[in-house]
């Protein structure tokens, strides 16, 4: 008797969100089936989406394999972003604006904010811009982007529990996405959106429920993805519907395995993001450019 | 279903400070409160009771003895203090409670056979809290056959599941729940207990009766014997009692997986809708689960 493997189907949708303009704009989500599972109904209108991470400061931690793509770019936060955009292949450039951090440079929300618009207008694909997580200084320096930078439709975050009115008006106002960000928890990732969706469209916002890297918790953000994935899509719950990026790029590279060679830091990179992308994982932020590379490679095979 | 009266324990600042004062008052208060409020036992919570243990527990047994006549629970886990306990309690107490650990079994079980009492026995082992139905039902029986061996009958003995709270673990939620069901078919004329306040531990507090009574009607619907709870919360003890009928049924109906029209329902019964649907699994928890 021949096998035949069931075919499932699903009425829940992963909303699709549209960031950057014009020409730049790249679609992220939108899939009614789970991840990669091509075999069932439904569709999966985008494919992941990969972002390379650009610092608005030369970082002083990345291992020397690490900078090595970028060595002649790195003091220079839009040379580096348009290399990423131009030698590299990526769908988006995410901005770390890790000069904002109050406990190193501080940089003001001006300063910060100009810079971001420059970048923005040198790349000719989507921004993504993350602060540094600090609750106070993110508010300050996200507003101000989201000001400076109106009508760049940028995906615009971390906005947390703690902060994440003020973020959102800015964003709504200035016409951008949000980044809603929960620490590893599936209950308070609803949570959030429960209380951002009262201001704020839902369709507008990505869920970064944090990345682990492999062997440092990387299981957790799996089980969420997955957990995220499958209450949405097969349970219709719209407050999990969201696309869900995984900025794994710095968890990975701060790892000891990463310092100690150029393989293992490219394989601990790699591993973990083809699990968060198996798990749902629809636009992921890396360091290296060869991982990315890889991971195209991966999925074009598949 | 018997109510344990769950309001003194050494967690509540108000008693803490009252034992380590030796101040009957806010004691007996609260254990008069809970048996007006129409509790079955009363829970003397005493942590691990690590100073003086059997001066600490006989003085709170005698204190509540004074203004009590309901039958009472010692709920602790240092042997020391529970035996010292036990062994003044006038009514037959209730031993809350043993485990599959090793170390309670030796210490902690014997004392129910000891001092002729009731037994809580609940599914923990030296590996910890069994994470699904399958392994407390491993552990529960090999605990029961050992209570047994040492002349204890079913009959005695109270199984508790161990609940998580669902902001934490929402599928446990659902295993314990099918632990309590499964219970009378594997093991005839036990009888049962939870900590039913566990369930909502880390909700918002205006929230947590809510999730409590619900949680309790599930479990009654499959005969739960007892539940530890608040014994002062006026709407569960009403529930238990059977005087919010239309209530129960519909947490019946929503078990059933019933469709229920919302816009039929008052905004009491969509709570209880609401939250059926959070404590069956059906919907993902949040703290917000009442506002969507």
């Amino acid at each position: 008797m021949q096998f035949k493997a069931p075919v499932e189907s699903y009425s829940g949708q992963v909303r699709e969100i549209t960031i950057g303009k014009g020409a730049k704009a790249l679609k992220i989500g939108g899939e009614t089936t789970l991840p990669f599972h091509f075999f069932d109904e439904g569709s999966i209108p985008n494919p992941p989406r990969f972002a390379l991470e650009v610092w608005d400061m030369e970082p002083v931690t990345w291992a020397k394999w690490l900078l090595e793509p970028f060595k002649d770019v790195v003091s220079d936060p839009v040379k580096w972003a348009m290399k990423c955009a131009k030698d590299f292949a990526v769908d988006a450039v995410c901005l770390q604006l890790a000069s904002t951090d109050p406990a190193d440079k501080d940089t003001p929300p001006e300063k910060a904010a100009a810079l971001t618009k420059r970048v923005a207008e040198a790349i000719n694909v989507p921004l993504i811009v993350y602060g540094t997580g600090d609750e106070k200084k993110d508010v300050q320096v996200l507003s101000k982007v989201a000001e400076v930078c109106d009508g760049e439709n940028l995906l615009l975050g971390p906005a947390i529990k703690e902060n994440y009115e003020e973020i959102a008006k800015a964003a709504l106002q200035h016409g951008h996405a949000l980044i809603a960000q929960t620490p590893l928890d599936i209950n308070l990732m609803k949570e959030l959106n429960i209380k951002l969706g009262k201001s704020f469209p839902p369709d507008r916002i990505v869920i970064d429920p944090l990345s682990s890297a492999l062997g440092y918790g990387m299981e957790y953000s799996f089980t969420l993805m997955e957990r995220a994935k499958q209450t949405g899509v097969i349970f219709k719950d719209g407050m999990t519907q969201m696309p869900i990026i995984a900025n794994l790029g710095g968890e990975c590279w701060k790892t000891r395995e990463a310092k100690e060679s150029k393989e293992q830091g490219i394989l601990w990179e790699g591993v973990t993001a083809l699990s968060l992308l198996l798990a749902g994982a629809n636009i992921l932020v890396l360091r290296h450019p060869e991982t990315l590379k890889l991971l195209r490679e991966i999925i074009r095979r598949g | 279903m018997f109510i344990i009266g769950e309001s003194i324990h050494i967690i509540s600042k108000v008693v803490s400070q009252a034992v380590k004062e030796r101040n009957p008052k806010p004691i007996q208060e609260l254990a008069i409160a809970q048996t007006k409020a129409g509790a079955d036992y009363i829970d003397l919570n005493l942590g691990p009771a690590r100073k003086n243990p059997e001066e600490t527990v006989q003085w709170l047994v005698k204190t509540v003895e004074e203004v009590t006549n309901l039958p009472l629970s010692i709920d602790t886990l240092n042997p020391v203090a529970m035996e010292a306990g036990l062994s003044i309690c006038k009514k037959r107490p209730l031993l809350n409670s043993a485990s599959g650990r090793t170390d309670s079994k030796e210490r902690m079980l014997p004392l129910a056979k000891k001092y002729n009492t009731d037994l809580v026995l609940s599914v923990l082992t030296d590996r910890g809290c069994p994470p699904d139905v399958e392994s407390r039902i491993e552990s529960i029986m090999e605990t029961v056959a050992y209570a047994n061996e040492l002349g204890i009958p079913n009959e005695d003995i109270w199984i508790d599941p161990i609940l998580l709270p669902v902001s934490a673990d929402q599928k446990q939620v659902g295993e314990a729940l099918e632990f309590m069901k499964i219970l009378p078919d594997i093991l005839p004329g036990i009888k049962s207990t939870i900590g039913l306040s566990n369930i909502s531990n880390g909700t918002p507090e205006e929230l947590r009766g809510i999730l409590n009574r619900t949680y309790m009607v599930m479990l009654g619907r499959y005969g739960q014997h007892s539940v530890i709870a608040d014994a002062l919360d006026k709407e569960l003890i009403s529930l238990n009692k059977g005087e919010m009928p239309e209530i129960t049924s519909l947490i019946y109906r929503v078990m059933d997986g019933e469709e229920v029209d919302l816009s039929s329902l008052s905004q009491k019964e969509r709570d209880y809708l609401k939250t059926t649907k959070v404590l069956k699994g059906e919907t993902l928890y949040s703290h917000s689960w009442l506002e969507v």
